[in-house]
């Protein structure tokens, strides 16, 4: 079982059949495969949404027909069905964090205290992933609209720098973003909707697109005087943004039920019929 | 000018959240406005701002006798930009039960607590079930989250609280307990039952259903005193004391 710290942060995507949502789909359940070595456990964290209904069904819908054993933590509906937050969180091989107010995400965790809960199972090597909200979290800083305009907010500092997300489909938050860097925010990633970066262990990250033309950017505040072409921004310092050679994640063919997995399910119910334990 | 006079409801269960067709509730919180058409702002942020909730919430508080809103903290982007000026132009604040711990921490982020406070002693009335209950005590107990624990509030009564007070919950047994290890004394509520606070005194017990009560519990040493409090129902005691039982408790509910 793989022990690497690794966290993929999403610029945005949508648990949808659409090509470039099945090829980040794909990833996510590549990351988690590699670590369990067999069957995974993926488990949705959708708090920055506030639990919804229609995150979680998505997320079931997209990996409810896949080789994994999917489950969502919500925060919101524990009433209804308790669970050991910390046990369930640390068995998982992957965590994925949905999209929604960054703002909100954290003040929820941090009143459960799931970001400890969280660190630690990074260290142990579950997979961390989200996006929107749900990646900039992972990050010392991020471009948040929890309030209605983009402001800068902290998140959780597992990763050095900042992040933004939707770098080129919402552009107030690509200037805020700019300007909080080149006012003094540390530096760090702009994300299109479909792009990603991977930190596996220690190290520089690598970007990685689902969709041909959605980039990744490295985004530094400059030394000051120096002035480079490529600069923007109208913060204190002028700020650099780079863009970072990614992979290509191909989409794979439309989902459709692989016969080991018809066999498991058919085996389930029978179980599930007879009252034996399952596993 | 007379003082205005700081007022907290604070429900045990009940109103539109849990008795559908029993507004006996709901009507008391609206009439202790003295407005003909009172402001009234729902904050459904223990449920995560469910959408199901906030819809219930307006067919409850219609048009006709209210002038109803909420505040999705969730979805900031819609709703009133100046959280403040729109809470404290309301002339009553319903919360919404749900998870209460999770609650106090979107409120701290986005200064909801403060606000709150500015508004109770500006007159705004609160009030609230369950999580909307425990919320403005310094103490609580919560059982939303698996088994019964302490926790915080926003402090504005200096008791403790404890909702869904019913015979034989693990609630109940666990309040005792608290009470035992040092958590200060205060009230608690059956489903049906609200404490009415003015200022930091209890003022009154009413409830929705005839039997509904609330209670002052005070340990003394080892052992736990609970005291019955004297409750009016509000509905008319000639009338057939059929009161509809509650809705099957969903996820807004139980705090």
């Amino acid at each position: 079982m793989a022990t690497i710290p690794r966290i993929l942060a999403l610029g945005g995507h949508d648990f949808t059949t659409r090509p470039p949502d099945r090829a980040v789909c794909e990833l996510l359940l590549k990351l988690a495969t590699e670590r369990a070595g067999g069957r995974p456990r993926i488990c949705l964290l959708p708090t920055a949404s506030g639990d919804t209904s229609e995150q979680i069904g998505r997320f079931y819908s997209t990996f409810g027909e896949r080789a994994c054993e999917p489950s969502d933590l919500s925060l919101f509906r524990l009433g209804r069905r308790p669970m050991a937050l910390r046990d369930h969180l640390l068995e998982q091989d992957l965590v994925y964090v949905g999209g929604g107010s960054l703002l909100n995400l954290l003040a929820v965790w941090e009143a459960h205290d799931i970001g400890a809960m969280l660190s630690i199972a990074w260290r142990e090597g579950v997979v961390l992933a989200g996006q929107s909200a749900g990646a900039m979290c992972w990050f010392e800083a991020g471009i948040t609209k929890s309030s209605g305009k983009p402001l800068s907010a902290p998140g959780m500092g597992l990763l050095g720098g900042s992040l933004c997300v939707h770098y080129n489909n919402e552009p107030e938050r690509r200037a805020a973003y700019l300007d909080a860097v080149g006012d003094g925010m540390p530096g760090g990633y702009g994300l299109d909707d479909y792009a990603g970066l991977l930190w596996e262990g220690t190290g520089a990250p690598s970007a990685v697109t689902a969709r041909r033309g959605a980039r990744a950017y490295r985004v530094t505040a400059d030394a000051p005087g120096a002035t480079p072409p490529s600069s923007a921004g109208r913060g204190a310092s002028s700020v650099t943004e780079a863009p970072l050679p990614a992979r290509f994640l191909p989409a794979p063919a439309p989902a459709t039920l692989r016969e080991d997995i018809v066999e498991f399910r058919r085996l389930t119910r029978m179980r599930k019929r007879a009252g034996w334990p399952l596993g | 000018m007379e003082t205005t006079s700081r007022q907290i409801v604070a429900f045990g269960g009940g109103g539109f959240s849990m008795e559908s067709g029993n507004p006996l509730l709901d009507d008391y919180v609206l009439g202790l406005t003295g407005a003909a058409r009172p402001r009234v702002c729902f904050l459904p942020s223990a449920s995560g701002d469910a959408d199901h909730y906030i819809v219930r919430f307006y067919r409850a508080f219609g048009a006709e006798r209210c002038e109803a809103s909420h505040i999705s903290l969730f979805r900031r982007e819609q709703g009133p930009a100046d959280l403040r000026a729109h809470i404290l132009s309301q002339d009553l604040i319903y919360v919404g039960g749900g998870s209460v711990i999770s609650l106090l921490g979107v409120w701290k982020a986005h200064g909801i607590d403060e606000i709150l406070r500015e508004a109770w002693e500006a007159g705004v009335v609160l009030c609230g079930l369950s999580a909307g209950s425990l919320c403005w005590f310094a103490e609580a107990v919560t059982g939303f989250h698996g088994a019964p624990r302490r926790l915080e509030g926003l402090g504005l009564l200096p008791f403790s609280n404890c909702v869904h007070y019913e015979p034989g919950s693990s609630r109940r047994r666990a309040y005792g307990d608290f009470l035992r290890a040092g958590m200060r004394p205060g009230y608690a509520a059956e489903d049906g039952a609200a404490l009415h606070f003015v200022g930091e005194e209890l003022s009154r017990v009413v409830a929705s259903r005839p039997r509904a009560r609330g209670y002052r519990l005070d340990a003394v040493g080892q052992r736990v005193v609970e005291m019955r409090i004297a409750t009016t129902w509000l509905g008319d005691p000639g009338a057939a004391s059929v009161v509809p039982l509650p809705e099957a408790m969903s996820t807004a509910v139980a705090a």
